[in-house]
C-alpha cells in the first residue's frame, strides 16, 4: 500500500544512520527495580468466532460537528467480520502498534459498497494486485442485510489516489461509544 | 495515584509524569494516544492535565495516568509537586529546537530530586521535520543518565508507542512484555428512526465537502 510520496519511517534517520549511536531498540536506560509483578494472562481478541472477509490498511476520521472539520481518529487496519454462525457482519478497526479499538460497529453496508467501487475501478485498470484480490474477496461478500439503520450513513470512506488506500471516516459518536479505550 | 476524584480500577496502574519545554509536544502526544488526533493549535497546558491512558498486554490491562505537565514557566502551576509519587517518567524535547534539548538536565535533575529511580525514557519529538536542529548523534544526555531515547513523531505517529511499552517493561520487570489486540466486543444493536437517519445524511453531506486534514504521515508506509 505503500506509494512513492509517502515518507519512510526510517527516512528521519537515515542522514544520521552511519553515526546514530545506538540501534533503535537499544536499552541504555538504568537498571530500576520492577514495582509489580505480572502474569501472563489469556489473551481474547473477542474476534474468535468471526471470519475476517476483508482485512485493509485505514485510516479513521470523525467529523467533528462543531469546528465542521474531519479529525483523524486512528491508522490501523480495518477488518469486516462475519460471525461463522450468525453470519452478522461487523466492522473492526485497530490502531497499528497498540492494537486499540477505534471502531466496531455493524452496519457496515455504505462502507462495503464503498470498498467495492474503488475495488473494481482499480481491477479494471489492473495496476494493482491487491485491488484485484481484495475485488475477488468482495465479490465473496453477501451480506443479506436489507435494513439500513443509519450508521452506515455516516460511514463515508474515500479512496486516496495516492495512498491506494482506504480512508474510512465515521461519524464521531459511533467510534467513541463503541470504544472502551476511548473512555479512558 | 488516581485523583481523588478519578475512578480507581482493578487493574494495576502507574502515575506517568511527561515534562518538558513548553511547545514540545507533549499535549499532543497524549491527545494523539487518547483521540487519535493530530492537534496542530498550540494551547499551553496550565498546571497539569491528567489523563488516564489503558493498554492491554499479553499481562492484562495496565493503565498509565499521565501527568501532562505544563513546559511555559509562567504555566508551572505547582511544578514539581505534580512529580510526588510519580513511578515513570517521560521527558520530552523538540528536536527541531535546540533550547529544548539544553533545558533536558534541569528537568530531569527536577525529576530525579522527587521521584528516586523511577524508569524515565527521553523522547525527541517531531523527527518527522526535515530541518532538524538536533540529530541523533547529538543526542547523549541518556547515556550520562542511564535513560532511554526514543526519537519520535507525534505528527507520523512514528514510535508512538514505544516509550508506553518500554515502561511497561520496566515497571513489570518483563522485557517480553508486549501490546496484544484489545477484546472486540459485539458492538450494540441500535435503531434509528427515519428522521434520524435523514439527519445522519444531511451531516453527512455537509461534512463530505470538507477536507480531509493534511496526512503527510507514515499511515501507509
Amino acid at each position: 500500500m505503500a506509494s512513492s510520496a509517502k515518507a519512510d519511517p526510517e527516512e528521519h534517520n537515515r542522514e544520521d544512520e552511519e553515526n546514530a549511536p545506538a540501534a533503535d531498540d537499544e536499552d541504555t536506560g538504568a537498571q530500576v527495580a520492577p514495582i509489580i509483578k505480572l502474569e501472563e494472562v489469556a489473551v481474547s481478541t473477542g474476534e474468535e468466532d468471526e471470519d475476517p472477509m476483508l482485512d485493509l490498511k485505514a485510516k479513521l476520521y470523525r467529523f467533528d460537528k462543531e469546528g465542521n472539520q474531519w479529525k483523524e481518529r486512528g491508522v490501523g487496519n480495518v477488518k469486516l467480520l462475519k460471525h461463522k454462525v450468525s453470519g452478522k457482519v461487523r466492522l473492526v478497526m485497530r490502531q497499528s502498534k497498540t492494537l486499540k479499538i477505534c471502531a466496531n460497529h455493524f452496519d457496515c453496508k455504505s462502507f462495503m459498497e464503498m470498498v467495492q467501487e474503488v475495488a473494481e475501478s482499480r481491477g479494471k485498470k489492473e495496476e494493482n494486485k491487491d485491488a484485484t484480490v481484495t475485488a475477488d474477496l468482495l465479490e465473496k461478500l453477501s451480506v443479506g442485510e436489507s435494513k439500513s439503520d443509519g450508521k452506515d450513513q455516516e460511514e463515508k470512506a474515500a479512496a486516496s489516489k495516492d495512498k491506494e488506500a482506504v480512508e474510512d471516516k465515521s461519524e464521531t459518536e459511533e467510534g467513541t461509544k463503541d470504544e472502551p479505550a476511548s473512555k479512558a | 495515584m488516581a485523583l481523588p476524584n478519578q475512578q480507581t480500577v482493578e487493574y494495576p496502574s502507574f502515575k506517568l509524569v511527561i515534562v518538558g519545554d513548553g511547545g514540545t509536544g507533549k499535549t499532543t502526544f497524549v491527545k494523539r494516544h487518547l483521540t487519535g488526533e493530530f492537534e496542530k493549535k498550540y494551547e499551553p497546558t496550565i498546571g497539569v492535565e491528567v489523563h488516564p491512558l489503558d493498554f492491554f498486554t499479553n499481562c492484562g490491562k495496565i493503565r498509565f495516568y499521565c501527568w501532562d505537565t505544563a513546559g511555559q514557566e509562567k504555566f508551572g502551576g505547582l511544578r514539581d509537586g505534580y512529580y510526588i509519587h510519580g513511578q515513570c517518567a517521560i521527558i520530552m524535547f523538540d528536536v527541531t529546537a535546540r533550547l529544548t534539548y539544553k533545558n533536558v538536565p534541569t528537568w530531569h535533575r527536577d525529576l530525579c530530586r522527587v521521584c528516586e529511580n523511577i524508569p524515565i525514557v527521553l523522547c525527541g519529538n517531531k523527527v518527522d521535520v526535515k530541518n532538524r536542529q538536533v540529530k541523533a548523534k547529538q543526542v547523549t544526555f541518556h547515556r550520562k543518565k542511564n535513560l532511554q531515547y526514543y526519537e519520535i513523531s507525534a505528527k507520523s505517529n512514528y514510535n508512538f508507542e514505544k516509550p508506553f511499552l518500554y515502561l511497561a517493561r520496566k515497571l513489570a520487570g518483563d522485557a517480553n512484555l508486549h501490546f496484544v489486540e484489545s477484546p472486540a466486543l459485539a458492538p450494540p444493536e441500535v435503531h434509528i428512526d427515519l428522521a434520524a437517519q435523514q439527519q445522519h445524511e444531511a451531516e453527512l453531506a455537509a461534512a463530505a465537502s470538507q477536507p480531509l486534514p493534511d496526512d503527510d504521515d507514515d499511515a501507509f508506509e
